[in-house]
Formats: structure tokens, sequence, C-alpha cells
């Protein structure tokens, strides 16, 4: 077991969790560690600077008046920070119970082996 | 006669026939081989038919004379052409996607579906617009029920929306072809038109509206796993041409499709089931599509007609990963999953490419389409459309990047990569790793930067000429800043441990004023109709009862009347009646 693996699951890196990966997986597990997924906000970071940069030198050729050098940097974050930010209220006041309309779960998938049907 | 037997010679003959013909078959054959063959050979003999038939700007045919009624049952034009084309190729896709699935039912229904969609798209008059609208509800409803016990219900609203969706585009149709001297064919209509109000309100809930839009989120994660891709092509693509054929520049589609846009973003968010996030993503979607045939312009509608074609390929892509990921796991539930990428390694390369498409990242699908119609928004906002036009800009701004939230992060996130589900099963099967190579790989082919090849082919097909030119850098950068700036938010806010965990819940949306409230009200009616009943028949009882017994006192063998009396009480009694007989007769003057 290892910090970013499910508590069942054997390590990847050991031989029987490397078993178990599928062999094109293999060269991307770090994509699972820990760090490596905290560290993955350098990425959004370094192009934003980059593109917010450009922005200056590349206006748009269709502006809308609140438009500047990196105006839609600012209405796509301010946008997902709102949708975010109003999933717990919006969670409290519409989530039910799975079984609130009574109807049972579907589709029901019956488990063939290595497959569901 | 002659004209029925016209109507089926190769230049009358409606394209989805070929396919209805073959969904038909299909029934009747036993050999899983045959049946598979026919599904998958079906939409390409239909592709090839339109092909054929598409000679000149518009092709009318298959005239056919019922009574007074002149039915048009062919008609190819710039417009037509393009959902035909797409529905072949989503018709080729499904059926490689569902090639493992031995179910007559599930082949011959989803082949009678697309027939009729196709069959739809070409109708030249209303009426068989009609007929064929409501072959799409009946035959697809059994791909909902193939989704198991869980899906009756669902799949008895869908039929309720989608009968009450034809009925009202037939009352429409009727109303409007009867002012128009019994002429019914189907062009532009307007909003002004006799009529004109019903047919929206019909081809509405089919596009999924607000508030009319709950099917969609119902039915569609509760069919099948193949039922779903196949769900997701056809119903409000047909839609969505009929409203760009009979209602473009109507201004009331521009609010209409803006809001389309934005409330699904916050359903998807919380949403737990993936499949319905998918489906919330689909309405987001034609809300940017409706908003442009709300603009009217050639640039909104060849924008709409472009993004018609990626969001099939790039839908069926999400939707299709996401069935394999079920076929597999067994669950769609974002609480349950996590961690796939580490078995399916290929699905997650594959939705990784539909949700960069759907999200517009440059070199996919949606970049070279959705622009279209948000440039066309710009621009009818700078040119007259005033200050309301400048706030569905910014809500189509809004939405574009909540498609990147659940769409473009949420979906493949939560699905394999996040916390490691403990899931360690095979890989897609090679059917429907054919099926979502091949659209992945259109998803990248029609986004590629060159004029005359990749998106150009795309441009090609559009039913305006198209000067608009997608790889500017200015487009390219600015774009790049919403992506960035969300991917950003995202990191930030898991980071800070503010972005919300998936959690099992049933979210409760517009539907549940009829599959609740309307629920409960009935049953409190009904409770109450119980009750009253049973003390109407309580005093009915007693009060027979009562009367009864007084009269039996008098009048049976052991009453008053018929004991010894005294003759002269009788005679009394006697002239008593007389007296009253007399007294009636005489005010009543007869």
């Amino acid at each position: 077991m290892s910090e970013h693996n499910h508590p069942d699951m054997p390590d990847d890196y050991s031989p029987e969790g490397l078993a178990q990966i599928h062999p094109l997986a293999k060269p991307f597990l770090f994509l699972g560690k820990e760090k490596v997924k905290r560290g993955f906000i350098w990425f959004p970071v370094v192009g934003l600077i980059i593109v917010s940069a450009m922005g200056f030198f590349f206006p748009p050729k269709h502006p809308a008046p609140w438009d500047f050098g990196f105006s839609w940097a600012v209405i796509g974050f301010v946008a997902y920070t709102i949708v975010v930010l109003s999933a717990e209220p919006l969670f409290k006041m519409l989530a039910r119970d799975e079984t609130y309309y009574g109807e049972g779960e579907a589709p029901k998938l019956v488990n063939k082996g290595d497959h569901y049907e | 006669m002659s004209d029925l037997l016209n109507m089926f010679t190769l230049g009358n003959f409606n394209p989805g026939f070929i396919i209805i013909l073959a969904g038909i078959l299909c029934a009747l054959i036993p050999t899983h081989q045959i049946r598979k063959a026919l599904v998958l050979l079906a939409p390409i003999a239909g592709g090839v038919l339109i092909a054929q038939q598409f000679t000149s700007a518009e092709i009318i045919g298959g005239i056919w004379q019922v009574g007074p009624l002149k039915l048009t049952t062919l008609r190819i034009d710039s417009l037509s052409m393009i959902w035909g084309y797409i529905f072949c190729l989503a018709g080729v896709h499904n059926a490689i996607f569902g090639f493992h699935e031995r179910c007559k039912i599930t082949d011959s229904s989803a082949l009678i579906y697309m027939g009729a969609a196709i069959a739809a798209v070409f109708a030249g008059d209303l009426i068989t617009l009609f007929v064929f609208w409501e072959l799409t509800a009946i035959s697809s409803v059994l791909l909902i029920w193939k989704g198991g016990e869980g899906s009756f219900q669902a799949g008895i609203r869908y039929l309720a929306y989608h009968v009450t969706s034809g009925v009202l585009l037939l009352a429409g149709a009727v109303i409007y072809g009867m002012s128009k001297g019994g002429d019914y064919s189907f062009g532009f209509i307007g909003l002004d038109a006799p009529g004109a109000w019903l047919i929206m309100l019909g081809m509405g809930i089919k596009v999924g509206f607000p508030f009319l839009h709950n099917w969609i989120q119902d039915s569609y994660p509760k069919a099948s796993i193949t039922g779903t891709v196949i769900l997701s092509v056809f119903t409000t693509k047909l839609a969505l041409y009929a409203l760009a054929r009979g209602f473009p520049g109507t201004e009331l589609l521009i609010y209409v499709g803006a809001v389309m846009t934005c409330f699904p973003v916050f359903f998807a968010v919380i949403e737990n089931d993936l499949r319905k996030v998918l489906a919330y993503s689909l309405n987001n979607q034609l809300g940017f599509m409706v908003c442009g045939i709300g603009i009217g312009s050639q640039l909104a509608m060849n924008g709409v007609a472009g993004q018609v074609v990626a969001h099939v390929i790039f839908k069926s892509l999400l939707f299709m990963s996401m069935g394999a990921v079920m076929h597999r796991v067994g669950t769609a539930k974002a609480s349950e999953l996590g961690g796939l990428f580490r078995s399916m390694p290929i699905t997650a390369i594959f939705c990784l490419i539909g949700a960069g498409s759907i999200a517009a990242f440059p070199l996919l699908a949606g970049f070279v389409t959705k622009s279209m119609i948000i440039t066309s928004a710009i621009d009818h906002a700078a040119y007259g459309g005033g200050t309301a036009m400048w706030v569905v800009v910014m809500m189509l701004l809004f939405a574009s990047a909540g498609v990147m939230e659940h769409s473009g992060i949420k979906v493949p996130h939560f699905t394999f990569f996040a916390h490691d589900g403990g899931h360690r099963v095979k890989e897609a099967p090679w059917n429907m790793l054919v099926a979502m190579g091949l659209a992945a790989a259109l998803c990248i082919f029609i986004a590629l930067p060159f004029k005359g090849f990749g998106y150009g082919t795309l441009y090609s097909l559009l039913p305006y000429d198209v000067e608009y030119k997608p790889y500017t850098t200015d487009h390219v950068v600015f774009q790049l800043q919403l992506l960035f700036a969300a991917m950003f938010a995202f990191a930030f806010l898991k980071r800070r441990g503010v972005y919300p965990d998936e959690r099992k819940a049933e979210i409760l949306d517009f539907d549940w004023t009829h599959r609740k409230l309307g629920t409960d009200v009935s049953h409190w009616f009904g409770a109450m109709w119980t009750r009253l009943s049973a003390n109407i028949d309580n005093v009915k009882a007693s009060a027979f009862g009562f009367s009864g017994k007084r009269l039996s006192r008098i009048f049976s063998p052991a009453g008053a009347f018929s004991a010894a009396s005294p003759s002269g009480l009788a005679a009394l009694l006697t002239s008593v009646m007389l007296a009253l007989a007399m007294l009636i007769i005489f005010i009543t003057g007869q």
C-alpha cells in the first residue's frame, strides 16, 4: 500500500502492483503520485502567464467592451470559481438520498467476470 | 398509387427509408454476425445514397399526394445534407461500439431510430416531419428500456415528453398549413405565423429548452450502455435542425439558448453519475447552438452546423468512454471510480481528446466550430444588439469555462485520475476502442489547421460560404487564457480543499415538480377521493337504510297500513289524500 493507491491495492511499483497495470500505463504511473498531482498547478500557471502576456500583443479582433490583455483569463478564473463555490450550497439545497424517487438504480448491470452487462 | 411507387425510385428515395427497412429486417434476423453487418452497412448505404442524390443546390423528390395533402418525402439541400451525413457517420460509430452486444431489439431499434431521424431531416413538409418525429420517439424508447427494470419509468416519462412534443408539432403544423391554404411545406416559419408557437414549443421539448429539458438527464443515463451512446446523437440534433430550418434569426432563441448554456453547469458540478454529468453537458452545448440559430447570421448558422458535426463526434466519444468504463467496472459514479488510467490507458487518452474537444482546445474539434457562434454573438452585440446581447456574450463565455469544469476536467479527472478507486480491470474491448479511436481521430482531423484539409474539409460542408479563420493568433491566445485560467482555478481550489468531493445523492431538478410534487399531489387527491367516496357511500347507505325502514314500517305486510284499522280512520286517510290531489290539480291549473 502507498499514499497514492487504494487501501486494498498493492503499491503501483511493487511486483504485484505492476502485474495489474496495463503495459501502456506503466510509463505514466507517476501521474498517480501525490507530488505530481500537487505540482500539476504549475502547468496552467506557466501557460497562463505566457498567454496573458501575449494577449497584450495580440488583442482580439472582435473585442467586447470589457476586453483587455488578459480579460478572458479573468473571466475563466472567476467563472470557474463561481461554479465550484456554488457547489456546496447547491448540494445542501438539492441533494437527497439516492432512493428519493423510489425507482431503484438503472441500469442494473450484472457481473460477467471481466465485464458487466 | 403511381406517386407512392415513384417515392421508391432511387432519385426520390429518402435515405432514411433504407435504414428503417434495414431495422425492420434486423428484427427478423437471428444470426448475430449478419445483423451486425446490417447495422454497420445500413448507415454507410444511407451516406452513399445522400452523396448520389445531392447533385444540385436543392433536390426535391418523393412527392406523394394523399387526398388534399401533398407530402414531400425528400428534400436535400445544404442545410439538411450536413445533418444527414453526420447521422450516417454516427451510425457507423455506434454500430462498431455496440458490436459485442447480442441484442436484436437494440440493433433493430437503433436502425429504425437512426433512419427515422434521417428521414425527418430530409422531410420537405411538416406532416412528413411529424411522422418521423414520432417514430424517433417510439423506436428510441426501447433503447432506454434495455437499461433494465429501473429504467421503465424513465422510459414512460421519455415517451410522455416526446409524444407531447409531437402532438404540439402536429397541432401547430395543421394551424400553420391551413393558414397557408393547405401548403404544409417546411421552410422558414417565424414566430408571427399562425401555429408557430406550438411548433416551436414542440421542437423546444425535443431540444431541451429550460424547464423542458429533464427527459435528457432522466432517461439517457438509465439506458443501456450502447443505448446511451446512440441516444446522445439523434433526437436533440434533429430538433436543432428543425429549429434551424423553421426559426433562424428568432431573437427569443438567443436568450433561451444563453440560459441553456449556463444552468446545466451548476447541476453538472454536483452530480455524481458521470453519464448524467454528460447529459447536462449535452444541454449546455445545445444552448450554444440554439443561441446561434437565434442570431441567424451566416456565420452563426455555419457555426451551428459545424458545431452539430463536432458535437456529435466528441459527445459520442465521451459517452463511449464512459460506456467502456461501465462495461468494465459496472458503474459510472464518480464516487466509485478513479485511478482507471492504470487499467484503461487507451480509453483515458480517448476520453481526454473528447474532453479537450468539448472544451474547445486549439487543435481539437470544438475550437473551430464553437468560436464561430461566440464570434457571431460578439458581432451581433457590436452591431446593434445592445446591452442584452453583451450579457448573452458574457453568459456564453461563462458557460465555456463551465464546460471546462464539467466535461473538460470533472469527467476525465474523477474517472481516470483523482483517488485510486481500486479497480484493476481489462482495457475496453477492441470494438469499443476502434469506435472511440475513430471518433478521436475525427476530433483531431476536423481541427487540423489547414484550410484545404482538416478544418477546411468541415467548412466545405457548411451551408454558407465561410470566410471565418479559426486559427488567428488572438483567437488561440484568448481561448487558451480561458482554458488555462479554468485549469488553474481547478488546481488552486483543489489544493485549498474547496473543490467538492463526489458524494452519492439524487440531485433534484425541475422534474421534481412532476416526479415528486405531482405524484404526491395526485396521491393526495386519490386518497381524498377514496375517503370522500367512502363517506358518500356511508351517507347514502344510512339515508336509504333509514327511509327504507320507515317505509317498511308503513307499507310492509307487517307495517302500519297492513294492520287492521277502523274503517273510519281509513275513510279519513282516503279523504285527506283525495283533498291533497284536488289541491295540487287546482294549483297547477290542470
